[in-house]
């Protein structure tokens, strides 16, 4: 018996241990290309790196990117790799606005509905292959499908038969995209957009190199089948632990790329990755919570907008936020500036109105200098304007209000201040309670509500992607706002053939908005990285992703 | 033996099956999608996706689902990251973890019980009340705490040992050196405790009154008995450890498998919440079972397979 049991644990612990070097073994293989480039024992890539004359880049991405096909990874982890990997028909430049890319020239025709692109010549992909209209067509109508349940669908909407076929009420083929030949994409979109060449820069409208997304559909998850089209490829990928991308040769603009590589390492954890950049081991870093007050203001600090908004909403359909003077009350009793500075700290901005700045206008102005403040501070004007809401609903007192947030640090800091300024500006005593943000986004979306913290991310570079959310019964209402007057002008603001018009419908827009105080803005997002000395010409885009195109490393 | 061993496999089973369907319920009756995220989107959008992964069928429909995914090995894409099956996630993370895991485990029982043998045989001397100090602050000061103090003294103020990231032995240190503490605390203490009733016992009297070497004494017939209790927790520790933590694999950027215990559940990424807890369970309840059967081989004294048999 005993010699049974000593058997069957000898042999459990060959197994395991072969196991174990078996996976030592599996794991070595990739390791052994970099110990090429790195032979350090101890792990340390500085010197050896800035020995040779290559220019290596080495930047986090935080976690693993949720995916590299553009269709589906719909993230700021996908994104800021995806920007560098590939590129759409047209590019952000250094002015933050729609420039040529893949299309080399465009013609949009005089109703503003058809859009036929020239693609470069030279526009090739990562294997050689030349970038065809074909590529265009695939990778869209696959956005589309609703079988490939892409998150980023949404933005296909504004061609054509795409949100018929997507919700699988309409045919692929009524989809308006057609490659009339090898270098010219015709697109017709449903209405017309003037802001569309800005959401084409959004990596789900990226290429996909068809002939090889036919041969292999998992073409996207390794590094040895990724094909790219943008100013660098995918040399390796360690799943979870770091990708390498390289200067691309083929790409056509690839003259202007200085770069050598670029490491991407996945830290997730925000005081680790300023540890590594501390010890060389990082060119950029995001600077920790705890350490903002003492680095913010450093030479190597890079601060600059971002385009999204951190907000709260009340519900219109709970008591007492029916009433708008209310809503008014309690959006002018908010010390934004108090709140920008001393509590969420980190060079954010106050902001007075929904827009975040940074949206040019036909006539050159900036979006927000052109409507101003909407929303200031001002404790006289909300005590007052709280007593006239209370004497219209005929309130002797208040209705309990609670205020929700989801669980985060910064989160319960903006949401005590601001229990403090109701109570002292408006003598109102607010409850606070947290959630989990998957079961708060649920009761958020469901209406459940009084009155919750809300944040958005810029999709496209155009007032309009904000502004929309708030027409009526959106998917990204979530208040129970609705104004035919707002819908109206929504509706001009997006479709508006005249620029100038349209324009001009967003600023009434956002008036509306401030004026019916549905949501009420607290302050800008922005981005703050830190960057080693040398490092240079990082491109960050307020709306959505980075630039290395241009990066360079001294 | 091989009716014991297959009466605990059913067993084993079974308790599988439980912890699935609880886990299923649990997972299905809290709040929240896996396509929740912060981003922009719509209705038709949100169809889509839950009609992909199969979340817009009945939930008995979904839970048969479930259990064919598990027969079959096969768990399906990750909701989170949908290029990824749940198997390649924990195929990847996995040995990384249990590398990481059994040398932590090598490390904490050999110091463990070197700690726990010294400061039983010089009990109530220095070298005990520094050994149990040791343990003392092992025990109370939590692995994230250890981790940051590694990383600030050893890596950044000293250059000792790189700061994160998974690539060569020298990066094993200090993770190991931050989880180990831990385990290595309880088990000196549990060793010293159980070493001092054992060196009472008659039987050590008889040993040393034959004029055996101290040594033989405590390897021989001190050791083999004061280890039992240590036997007791390792079935969970082992477990525990070498799926990984959650909170070391963060700070040192270790791509275990330790994260997915919880982003997984942060993520309502329903695939890979089956995936680890299944995973985990398993491997739990194997490693209780060798520790059974170690027991037996320890001490005679424990035969579980004759009572269970006769």
């Amino acid at each position: 018996m005993k010699k049974l049991l000593f058997l069957l644990i000898a042999a459990l612990t060959v197994f395991f241990l072969a196991a174990c070097t078996a996976n030592n073994e599996a794991g070595e293989d990739p390791e052994e290309k970099e110990n090429v480039e790195e032979p350090a024992d101890n792990g340390e890539t500085t010197d050896e790196e800035s020995g040779s004359d290559e220019k290596v880049l080495r930047l986090n991405n935080g976690t693993e990117p949720s995916s590299l096909d553009p269709s589906i990874g719909f993230d700021a982890v996908s994104w800021d790799p995806l920007n560098n990997l590939m590129e759409g028909l047209t590019r952000l430049d250094a002015d933050h606005r729609a420039a040529a890319g893949v299309a080399e020239d465009w013609e949009i025709s005089d109703d503003g509905l058809t859009y036929t692109f020239t693609l470069r010549e030279d526009a090739k992909w990562s294997n050689g292959d030349p970038v065809v209209a074909a590529d265009f067509e695939f990778a869209w109508k696959y956005m589309l499908n609703p079988e490939t349940a892409s998150a980023a669908a949404f933005l296909g909407y504004f061609i054509e038969g795409a949100e018929a076929y997507n919700s699988g009420e309409g045919s692929v083929d009524d989809v308006k995209v057609t490659a009339v030949d090898e270098k010219t994409l015709e697109v017709v979109l449903a209405a017309p957009t003037g802001f569309f060449l800005d959401v084409l820069t959004n990596p789900a409208f990226f290429p996909i190199n068809h002939k090889v997304a036919e041969a292999d559909p998992n073409w996207h998850t390794e590094a040895e089948t990724f094909v790219g089209n943008g100013p660098f490829a995918l040399e390796s990928w360690k799943h979870d632990e770091e990708m390498v991308f390289v200067k691309n040769e083929h790409y056509w603009d690839a003259s202007a790329v200085k770069l050598d590589k670029v490491h991407f390492a996945m830290v997730n954890d925000s005081n680790t990755q300023y540890q590594m950049f501390e010890a060389g081991d990082l060119d950029t870093a995001s600077i920790p919570p705890e350490l903002s007050d003492q680095l913010i203001d450093g030479d190597n600090v890079f601060i600059g907008p971002y385009g999204g908004l951190e907000f709260f909403r009340f519900n219109l359909e709970m008591e007492p936020f029916q009433n708008k003077k209310i809503r008014q009350a309690f959006a002018f009793a908010v010390n934004r500036d108090d709140i920008a500075q001393y509590v969420v700290k980190n060079g954010v901005e106050p902001a007075y109105g929904f827009i975040n700045p940074g949206y040019t206008s036909p006539s050159g102005q900036d979006f927000r200098e052109v409507n101003g403040d909407l929303v200031t501070f001002d404790p006289d004007k909300a005590k007052q304007l709280l007593e006239e809401g209370m004497a219209e609903e005929g309130y002797d007192e208040l209705p309990a209000i609670t205020l929700s947030y989801n669980t985060s640090d910064t989160n319960k800091a903006v949401a005590e201040a601001l229990h403090g300024m109701f109570q002292e500006h408006l003598g109102v005593e607010v409850t606070l309670e947290n959630q989990e943000w998957n079961v708060f986004s649920e009761a958020q979306k469901a209406l459940e509500l009084q009155f919750s913290r809300s944040s958005f991310i810029n999709d496209y570079n155009d007032p309009v992607n904000f502004l929309e959310s708030f027409i009526t019964d959106s998917y990204m209402n979530r208040t129970g706002f609705s104004s035919e007057e707002y819908n109206e002008l929504i509706a001009t603001g997006k479709s508006a053939t005249d620029e100038e018009e349209r324009w001009n419908a967003l600023f009434e827009a956002e008036k509306l908005l401030a004026e019916e105080m549905p949501a009420f803005p607290i302050r800008y997002y922005n981005t703050v990285v830190l960057e080693a000395e040398g490092v240079e010409g990082i491109l960050r885009h307020p709306v959505g992703y980075f630039d290395l195109k241009y990066a360079d490393k001294k | 033996m091989l009716k014991y061993i297959l009466k605990r496999l059913l067993i084993m089973v079974v308790t599988l099956w439980i912890i699935i369907t609880l886990t299923f319920v649990l997972m299905v009756s809290v709040p929240g999608s896996p396509f929740n995220s912060e981003g922009n989107s719509n209705e038709i959008v949100q169809q889509n996706l839950a009609k992909h992964y199969n979340l817009d069928k009945p939930y008995h429909v979904q839970y048969l689902l479930y259990l064919k995914s598990i027969v079959t090995l096969d768990f399906g894409p990750s909701i989170k990251q949908p290029n990824q099956t749940v198997n390649d996630l924990l195929g990847r993370g996995f040995p990384i973890s249990a590398e990481l895991g059994i040398v932590t485990i090598i490390v904490a029982v050999i110091s463990g019980i070197t700690l726990g043998i010294l400061a039983a045989l010089r009990h109530n001397g220095v070298i005990d009340y520094l050994a149990m100090g040791i343990a003392v602050l092992g025990i109370s000061i939590p692995n994230f705490i250890m981790a940051t103090l590694l990383i600030d003294q050893l890596a950044v103020q000293r250059e000792w040992f790189p700061v994160a990231t998974w690539k060569s032995p020298m990066h094993m240190v200090l993770p190991v050196l931050a989880l180990a503490t831990g385990p290595m605390a309880i088990i000196a203490r549990l060793t010293r405790s159980t070493m001092l009733e054992v060196l009472t016992q008659d039987y050590i009297k008889m040993a040393r009154a034959k004029g055996l070497t101290p040594w033989k004494i405590i390897v021989k017939h001190a050791l083999r008995n004061a280890l039992m209790p240590v036997i007791t927790i390792m079935g969970t520790l082992v477990a525990g450890i070498m799926t990984g933590s959650f909170v070391i694999e963060q700070i040192f950027a270790i791509p275990g498998m330790g994260k997915y215990f919880v982003e997984s559940i942060n993520h309502r990424d329903f695939p890979v919440i089956m995936g680890t807890t299944v995973f985990y369970s398993a491997f739990l309840i194997v490693m209780l079972f060798l520790v059974d059967i170690a027991y037996g081989i320890l001490d005679p004294r424990i035969k579980v397979a004759k009572k269970e048999g006769e």
